[in-house]
């Protein structure tokens, strides 16, 4: 019996530290996160993010994302635009809450990683390709999109010096969970 | 010129006060905070400078006798008020303001104070014919 209860604790000391392994794959946003988009006009903000975010380095195959961005929280910092910005021919927030973020497969890159996700804005579905790095318990990636392909406002009338390609910066910070 | 000048240094002073009370009010009641933006002393400089040059037209007018112009001096500055409101509306405000919405609301009344204020003391500055 003696004999056992070294290879047991062995046994035992992996089977647990394999759940903390488990367990430390899922990460809560922190504040102080964000989501800039930047053009030549209009910029801004959007002020709300949740979501789900599991992800190990060593296990990509295993890491997921969820996010989602409440639509109404937008701020460029001007009254009139974000009351623009919400209504009908843009955003819609009133059918279209949220803009959500699922991912379906993650990658590692040479300069980090890259996500491969659908991108939900107003009635459409479109799988992007974000890369992103993970340094110090942050997120962050940097990409464009243009707005045209999401039905977000149009290139007409008073809207035609609106810039259709926006540059977009998250920054999410995490802890463990 | 003395009178004048106390004319321009009271109003500014008179529409400071105003700027400062109403500020108070409004952030206190809308909830919102924009120190950042506007406070005590941009406010009464702002105030200050619009009534020191609302001044210096009445005191060139004098000089010139040009007294009867006075009146459209008087719409001139109502006028110029009025356009500047289309500033903080068409403003674009850090992103890290919160209801920028709300910005206009307070600042947009604080244009109309200086012109108030100077017109309305007028008659205490008026000079005597000789």
């Amino acid at each position: 019996m003696k004999k056992l209860i070294f290879p047991i604790a062995v046994g035992a000391t992996l089977f647990f530290s394999a759940f903390t392994t488990f367990t430390s794959m899922n990460w809560k946003i922190a504040d102080g996160y964000s989501v800039k988009f930047t053009s030549k006009d209009p910029s801004g903000v959007f002020t709300s993010l949740k979501g789900d975010i599991a992800f190990d380095a060593n296990n990509l195959a295993a890491a997921k994302a969820n996010l989602v961005i409440d639509v109404a929280s937008i701020n460029t910092g001007n009254g009139m635009q974000n009351t623009k910005a919400k209504n009908d021919s843009w955003f819609n927030a009133d059918k279209y809450p949220t803009i959500k973020f699922t991912s379906s497969k993650f990658a590692k890159t040479a300069t980090g990683y890259e996500v491969t996700g659908t991108m939900e804005v107003k009635d459409v579905k479109k799988e992007v390709t974000i890369p992103f790095t993970f340094v110090n318990n942050t997120f962050a990636a940097s990409f464009m999109i243009n707005r045209i392909d999401y039905h977000v406002g149009n290139t007409e009338g008073m809207n035609a010096h609106a810039s259709t390609d926006l540059k977009i910066d998250v920054s999410i910070p995490v802890t463990q969970q | 010129m003395k009178k004048t000048f106390l004319h321009g240094i009271v109003s500014g002073i008179m529409a400071a006060v105003a700027a400062i009370i109403y500020s108070g009010i409004y952030q206190n009641a809308e909830g919102t905070d924009f120190h950042k933006l506007i406070n005590i002393g941009s406010m009464t400089g702002a105030s200050l400078f619009g009534c020191m040059l609302m001044a210096i037209g009445y005191y060139l007018l004098e000089r010139f006798n040009k007294e009867n112009l006075k009146g459209l001096f008087n719409i001139v500055i109502v006028v110029i008020s009025f356009v500047s409101i289309i500033n903080p509306i068409g403003m674009t405000l850090p992103l890290d303001i919160k209801n920028p919405e709300m910005f206009p609301g307070l600042v947009v009344p604080m244009h109309f104070m200086p012109a108030l204020a100077f017109l309305c003391l007028v008659p205490f500055f008026k000079n005597k014919k000789a």
